[in-house]
């Protein structure tokens, strides 16, 4: 399995928890302001929050919802913004299914998982069966 | 006779002091011991009735907090209600579609595109789209700032359903940051005919509009046994 990338030096912006489709679009208008706020042009900062906005849409489908970290610091010489979404769902259980173009285990694209990787600098997932699934996103400034 | 006496009077105000304690415990804030003796029991009732003032007055306190945190509440769900039906109203307000001008449909989408208002906006447009006959419907997004993979696939099936209606339906108003996360994303939407503002979509319906003009003067003057195939 996965280890996440952590640091206790990285700075905790906020912490949300995900219950409905309106918190999804709280904290994605939070997710743009804050990657603003960390200079990022308008194409990152789109592009941050479309990939969030995938994460904590699948959370809301099929982890029953859960909870999204926002927090900033240096990863690797660079200035980022790191999202870590975190649900006790049914966990996914073949992950690299999961994670290809075009597979849905529902009526959504398939596009989701593979999309929001290819959209940030840094994607990391753990996911372990009736435990829950974690996924933590960077995108440097 | 005297000691049997004293024991059985010092029972009775023992048994006394049970039942006002027992009387303060089922919720009666009145019942006090009240001694009118002197001695030495007295001291004991005259604390357990200090002790029962607190607690009474604790508990008016709290049932006082109760009672306002219970109003708060309803008052809180009451608010709550008017914003569920003034978000439901903002809804239907929200996805106005109009006819512009002949054949052709607008409808401007501004804020953020949850499952439930792409419903009613679906619903309002393909409506609108069996009620007028038009056969050219513009979705303009410039408003939308987020195209997730849920919004891209809401919008294919819009696209979809008005063509199975026969109106073609163009899309308008993709700003070029989103252009390029729905090409990351992996989202094909090389079926639908996008235009990047709504100025550009309103020019190719005219042209549309012109050409299908066009195809029926055409028709019109053309010997109809020739058309035949
Ligand atoms: N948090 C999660 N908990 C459990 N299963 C998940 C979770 N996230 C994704 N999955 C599973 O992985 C599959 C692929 O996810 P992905 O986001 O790529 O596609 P989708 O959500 O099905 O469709 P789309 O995101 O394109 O609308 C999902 O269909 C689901 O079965
Ligand atoms: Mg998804």
């Amino acid at each position: 399995m996965m280890q996440l990338t952590s640091n206790t030096n990285w700075e905790t912006i906020d912490k949300h928890l995900i219950k409905t489709e309106h918190d999804i679009v709280n904290v994605r208008q939070q997710i743009r302001f804050c990657a603003k706020q960390l200079n990022m042009g308008i194409i990152n900062q789109t592009r941050i929050t479309t990939a969030v906005s995938e994460l904590l849409r699948n959370m809301y489908n099929y982890g029953e919802g859960g909870e999204v970290l926002i927090q900033k610091g240096m990863v690797d010489e660079h200035n980022a913004l790191i999202i870590t979404c975190s649900d006790q769902g049914p966990g996914i259980d073949n992950l690299e299914l999961a994670m290809s173009d075009g597979y849905t285990s529902g009526k959504g694209m398939g596009y989701g998982l593979p999309g929001a990787k290819r959209l940030v600098d840094r994607f990391e997932i753990e996911s372990e069966k009736n435990k829950g699934t974690i996924v933590r996103i960077m995108k440097w400034n | 006779m005297g000691e049997t006496h004293n024991i059985q009077r010092i029972k009775e105000r023992i048994n006394n002091i049970e039942d006002v304690l027992a009387s303060v415990a089922a919720g009666d804030n009145e019942a006090r011991i009240n001694s009118e003796t002197e001695d030495d029991l007295s001291g004991i009732e005259a604390a357990i009735d200090l002790l029962i003032d607190d607690l009474t007055d604790e508990l008016i306190q709290r049932e006082k907090m109760q009672k306002e945190v219970e109003d708060k509440l309803s008052k809180i769900q009451e608010q709550q209600k008017t914003i569920f039906q003034q978000q439901a109203d903002l809804m239907e307000l929200s996805s106005p579609v109009s006819k512009v001008w002949d054949n052709v449909l607008i409808l401007p989408v501004i804020g953020t595109l949850d499952s439930q208002r792409t419903q009613i906006m679906m619903e309002n447009l393909l409506e609108k789209i069996v009620e007028t006959g038009c056969t050219i419907s513009i979705l303009d997004i410039t408003g939308v700032p987020t195209v997730d993979t849920q919004v891209a696939n809401h919008l294919l099936k819009t696209v979809t359903s008005a063509r199975l209606l026969g109106a073609e339906c163009i899309i308008s108003g993709i700003s070029p940051a989103i252009a390029q996360t729905i090409v990351h994303l992996g989202i094909d939407l090389s079926s639908i005919k996008t235009k990047a503002t709504l100025q550009d979509a309103m020019i190719y319906a005219m042209k549309q509009n012109k050409l299908s003009e066009n195809v029926k003067l055409q028709t019109l003057f053309t010997d109809p046994d020739e058309n035949e195939d």
